[in-house]
């Protein structure tokens, strides 16, 4: 009993959350380290650099986004990585002390240190040899695995056409292995060798990964695209099933249009996975049938598909039970209820701008985060090419607007994807001073 | 075995008065593994070296641990009590180490590696203590119990391998005895390459048995 009561605080302090884990958004793997589930206090925004804007540069734009903070939705930090190479993605090492970001024209990939003080990250290194290591370029997505990130990358270097692949690198930044998408494998569905997004369900061994369009298609000014009939052929309309530690694609699965980001599920327990296919406007569910077998079933549209709203982001809550989806055409930020992931309902709608790209939404489902660019050359012209990142606050029936930071007044770019962090508290490095002269007293 | 292998799992944490209050909790697996030698495992990145310390006091090179044999290594403190933490690594290699010793053959080529990351506390007399017969030099499964002389020593092993840590602060700025850690294991080949690395999601016996059998069929 002493020793228990000795040890209390001890154990106490141990059941309390992680020091540096205060917020986060319901988009990052579940699976990532100090999974943060309140109030979030920054807000990185990986932006595209405009000509003649500022520095005209691609940036990392970090706002202060905690309400008790005196500089509350200010910018506090700009981070400038020079040139434009269409910024487009970023993701959190496993550890979440580095966010990746990518260029989607020039396939260059920076590393930000976020953990030492993400009020302030510090670009540590920029990766440039993924086309020469993988033959693949267009890195777009970055999901953290034990030790290493995995890159699902757009196109490929040979033609800038859609078959593309991903790419590993452990977390110091080095090139470890490339694996195709497949354009081949046995089955009903053709397979198209075409890729977007990568998620992991560890408990099922799974990864699924979609699929859009290579650099020729994506580098293309948006009108001139979809009246180049030979161009929109060239999207992939397909889902890939993985065996995720033998890194070999199982079965590829029919879901035309586009698919681009995949949620799986966060509720524990729940064994499916979303996504919204952006030409053809659904939402589609997969999940494994009575025998096991994984399949791809649209289960709902999205707005009017015949307009072709254009959903782009989407963001799962915390429970499960509901989706936020952004269409970018028609400027709309609208809510799903999956209760029944089979058959979800659309149960609310907002237009939250001329133009809508990324929608974040804290773990808490509170505050609901939109930008406005999708990529340089798709985004609207003239006045309707708004650049944004706004706030607002749900309260299960009502999007109301907190504030607004005009990108383009404040000479920052075309804002794209957002990632939280927190302020670290309560913590130190371990180095000599810091544990050899501690107070507490050994056991 | 197993049984066994639980008993030494609660004895260390009774030393701690904790025994029961906090249960590892493993992940979920909920398919069937890849058959040994049906895929293959990546080189990572190299085995960070430096220099450690057994727990009967012997000063080496960390690679002295790393090499010559498949390793499975993590870094620990013996007082963590975090579920998903080292008792999870903890009740993890016991239950590898019971699998292997069913099979001799294997053990032998195999060796487990824990790591402190304090090494004020965890000193090699702490470690021999903490150990118990798991680090007993007859076994076909050796077990190694190491530290450093500092916390010095210890940061570019832990910076090479790219384990985060760092360690709660009270109010007055003083370190604490909390560390914050993400859980990671490292499977290492015979030469020294980190071949796998499994954080909380992905430690799964199953899964780990079978990347040492494919690691062990190498040429």
């Amino acid at each position: 009993m002493k020793t228990s009561r000795r040890l209390l605080p001890w154990l106490v302090a141990l059941l309390l959350p992680m020091a540096t884990a205060t917020a986060d958004e319901t988009c990052n793997s579940p699976y990532l380290a100090n999974l943060i589930k309140g109030q979030e206090d920054y807000l990185h925004v990986w932006t595209l650099g405009v000509p003649g804007l500022g520095d005209g540069a691609d940036k990392l734009v970090t706002v202060d986004v905690n309400p008790r903070s005196a500089k509350y939705g200010k910018v506090i930090d700009v981070v400038s990585v020079g040139g434009r190479g269409e910024a487009h993605h970023m993701g959190f090492t496993d550890d979440r002390r580095y966010l990746w970001a990518g260029r989607l024209d020039d396939s260059k990939i920076f590393v930000f240190d976020v953990g030492t003080n993400p009020a302030k990250p510090k670009l540590v290194k920029t990766i440039v040899d993924l086309p020469e290591k993988s033959g693949w370029v267009g890195p777009h997505t970055f999901y953290p695995i034990p030790g290493r990130m995995l890159i699902g990358t757009l196109s490929n270097a040979r033609d800038h056409g859609g078959a593309t692949g991903l790419a590993v690198y452990n977390n110091k930044g080095d090139y470890v292995a490339s694996h195709a998408i497949p354009t081949a494998l046995p089955g009903a569905v053709k397979a198209d060798g075409y890729g977007y997004d990568i998620a992991v369900h560890p408990n099922k061994n799974v990864m699924l990964t979609s699929s859009f369009t290579g650099h020729k298609n994506y580098m293309m000014d948006l009108g001139k695209l979809m009246a180049d009939p030979a161009a929109m052929k060239n999207f992939g309309n397909t889902m890939v099933v993985w065996d995720f530690k033998a890194m070999k694609p199982m079965k590829v699965l029919d879901t035309p249009g586009a698919p681009l980001e995949i949620r799986w599920s966060l509720n524990e327990g729940d064994n499916w996975a979303i996504t919204a296919s952006a030409l053809t406007s659904k939402l589609w569910l997969i999940k494994q049938d009575e025998r096991g077998e994984w399949q791809a079933r649209d289960v709902a549209p999205i707005g009017d598909p015949a307009k072709i709203p254009l959903p782009v982001d989407i963001s799962i809550a915390a429970n499960g039970k509901s989706l936020w989806v952004n269409t970018f055409m028609d400027g709309k930020t609208r809510l799903f209820d999956l209760t029944n992931p089979a058959a979800p309902k659309q149960v609310y709608e907002k237009v939250t701008g001329k133009q809508v790209n990324m929608v974040s939404q804290s773990w808490d489902g509170k505050r609901v985060y939109v930008t406005s660019s999708l990529l340089a050359n798709w985004d609207k012209k003239g006045k309707d090419d708004e650049q944004f990142l706004k706030l607002f606050s749900w309260d299960g029936k009502e999007l109301r607007e907190q504030w607004k930071i005009d990108f383009t007044k404040e000479g920052l770019g075309r804002a794209h994807h957002m990632k939280f962090t927190a302020k670290p508290s309560g913590v130190a490095a371990i180095s000599g001073p810091a544990i050899a002269d501690r107070g507490a007293p050994a056991r | 075995m197993r049984r066994r292998a639980d008993v030494l799992l609660c004895g260390a944490l009774a030393c701690l008065g904790l025994a029961g209050a906090l249960a590892a909790i493993p992940p979920r697996q909920q398919f069937t593994v890849p058959a040994p030698g049906s895929y293959r495992l990546e080189s990572i990145q190299a085995a960070a070296d430096g220099a450690v310390l057994e727990s009967d006091g012997t000063a080496g090179p960390l690679r002295r641990y790393t090499t010559g044999k498949v390793t499975l290594l993590s870094f620990i403190y013996t007082y963590c009590v975090d579920p998903v933490g080292c008792p999870l690594a903890f009740q993890t290699f016991s239950d590898l180490r019971t699998r292997l010793l069913a099979k001799p053959e294997m053990a032998r080529r195999v060796r487990f590696v824990s790591l402190s990351f304090d090494p004020t506390n965890d000193t090699p007399t702490a470690l021999r203590h903490y150990a118990g017969n798991l680090a007993a030099p007859g076994s076909p499964l050796r077990w190694h119990f190491l530290t450093t002389r500092s916390a010095a020593e210890l940061r570019p092993i832990v910076d090479g391998f790219g384990q985060d840590v760092s360690v709660n602060v009270d109010a007055q700025g003083r370190p604490t005895r909390f560390y914050n850690h993400l859980l990671k294991v490292f499977l290492i080949d015979a030469r020294g390459r980190v071949r796998e690395i499994y954080t909380t999601a992905y430690l799964m016996p199953d899964v780990i048995f079978n990347d040492i059998q494919t690691l062990l069929m190498e040429r």
